[in-house]
């Protein structure tokens, strides 16, 4: 979890997001976890940022009680959407004072020994993070299904009906080609094939938002569902 | 009698030890208190005013003059204007609202009020029946009522409304 990097301009932007839906940081009155965000940024949010603005001018309001707000103050990356890493820089530059600068010449000299078999392991431990974010993993469920929407009539726009399916987004989720089928009486439906993540998404809450869209779907079918 | 439930809500919130009885008058079945010490109380926010000055509780009407005037408001608002609405005047009333609580944690100043109370007592069965996009719609009075169903001590006669975090209709990758 956390917001990137809080100092700067998108870190902002992930705040102002994850604030669009929620008054406060964690929860439903104002904690440590906000007082936690708010000494972290730098500047109050742009205008723009509407929800970040309206947060940190809220929390403001709270300076004098901001020791005893409840909760305890946790590390940034402790708070925030998943998903996200928290990057933001302390105030206090790293200590990283370099006493010897005669070492350019012999690197794996005795003095240097410790360095050499830190900065090695480093080196080892950097490859592996990198060698397991890279490593996809072995097999994700994965189905195809083929859905059938149906309008309330003929009269019903099927582009508007495509858009609005087509508009629903979520993670594991990946809309295909579809087509208009005639079912009589001049309506036709639509036929539209995804491919899901099986943990992700389930034909039940696809649809669920499908049918939301009362103005134009009445009703929602598998047509076909096969394991991937 | 919703005033009568909605009464009762508050008295919890309050912590008031004795329930109060509550008597109606007129078809509109206006709540009706009999105070011993006067005159009976009449009207929802007249009682609910009362109800929190008897609990020691003067700052859920306002902690300064600004924002005593704006809870004022809003409750007359919530009386008049939402509790008498319309289908058509949802839509108006909700995209108002949505304006309004943009820069706005609560409806008046930066303290929880009455203002909120009845605003979510209001505003409930209006919520409840909105469709997952339009709550996405009205983002910022979505956000508040979520945020006031579940501040301590509020909701007592209503059920919980569903709001759904993962925001679906809108995109989240800018």
């Amino acid at each position: 979890m956390g917001f990137g990097d809080l100092k700067s301009a998108s870190g902002l932007k992930v705040l102002n997001d994850f604030l669009s839906d929620r008054s406060y940081i964690e929860g439903y009155v104002p904690s440590q976890a906000d007082v936690a965000i708010f000494e972290a940024i730098s500047s109050p949010p742009s205008a723009d940022l509407c929800h970040a603005l309206r947060w940190y001018n809220h929390i403001r309001s709270y300076q004098d009680q901001k020791n005893s707000l409840p909760g305890v103050k946790k590390p940034l990356g402790q708070y925030g959407p998943p998903g996200v890493a928290d990057t933001t820089t302390s105030s206090v530059p790293a200590a990283d004072s370099k006493d010897d600068d005669d070492d350019d010449i012999d690197l794996f000299g005795s003095e240097d020994e410790e360095d050499a078999e830190a900065a090695r392991l480093k080196e080892e431990r950097l490859a592996e993070y990198a060698a397991k974010k890279a490593k996809k993993p072995a097999l994700i469920a994965k189905s195809s299904i083929l859905l059938d929407v149906k309008p309330w009539d003929d009269e019903t726009d099927m582009m508007k009906l495509e858009e609005c399916v087509r508009s629903i987004q979520m993670d594991g989720l990946v809309w295909g080609q579809s087509k208009l089928v005639p079912v009589g009486y001049g309506i036709k439906k639509l036929q539209i094939g995804c491919v899901v993540e099986d943990d992700k998404v389930g034909t039940d809450i696809l649809e669920e938002h499908i049918t939301a869209f009362e103005d134009y779907v009445q009703s929602m079918d598998i047509a076909a569902f096969n394991k991937i | 009698n919703m005033a009568l439930r909605e009464l009762s809500s508050l008295e919890k919130y309050l912590g008031l030890k004795k329930p109060n009885k509550y008597s109606t008058q007129g078809d509109k079945k206006v709540p009706v208190l009999q105070n011993n010490n006067g005159p009976p109380l009449v009207g929802l926010v007249t009682i609910a005013c009362h109800l929190v000055k008897e609990a020691n509780r003067p700052e859920l009407l306002g902690d300064s003059a600004e924002s005593r005037a704006v809870v004022q408001q809003w409750l007359e608002y919530t009386v008049t204007k939402l509790n008498s609405c319309t289908k058509e005047d949802i839509k108006t009333i909700l995209k108002d609202l949505n304006l309004y609580l943009q820069d706005k944690v609560y409806l008046a100043g930066n303290q929880f009020t009455l203002a909120d109370t009845f605003m979510y007592f209001g505003l409930h069965p209006i919520i409840m029946d909105l469709a997952f996009q339009e709550k996405e719609q009205f983002v910022n009075v979505t956000r508040w009522f979520d945020h006031i169903q579940h501040y301590p001590g509020v909701r007592h006669h209503l059920s919980p409304v569903v709001v759904l975090r993962n925001r679906i209709y809108t995109s989240r990758h800018h």
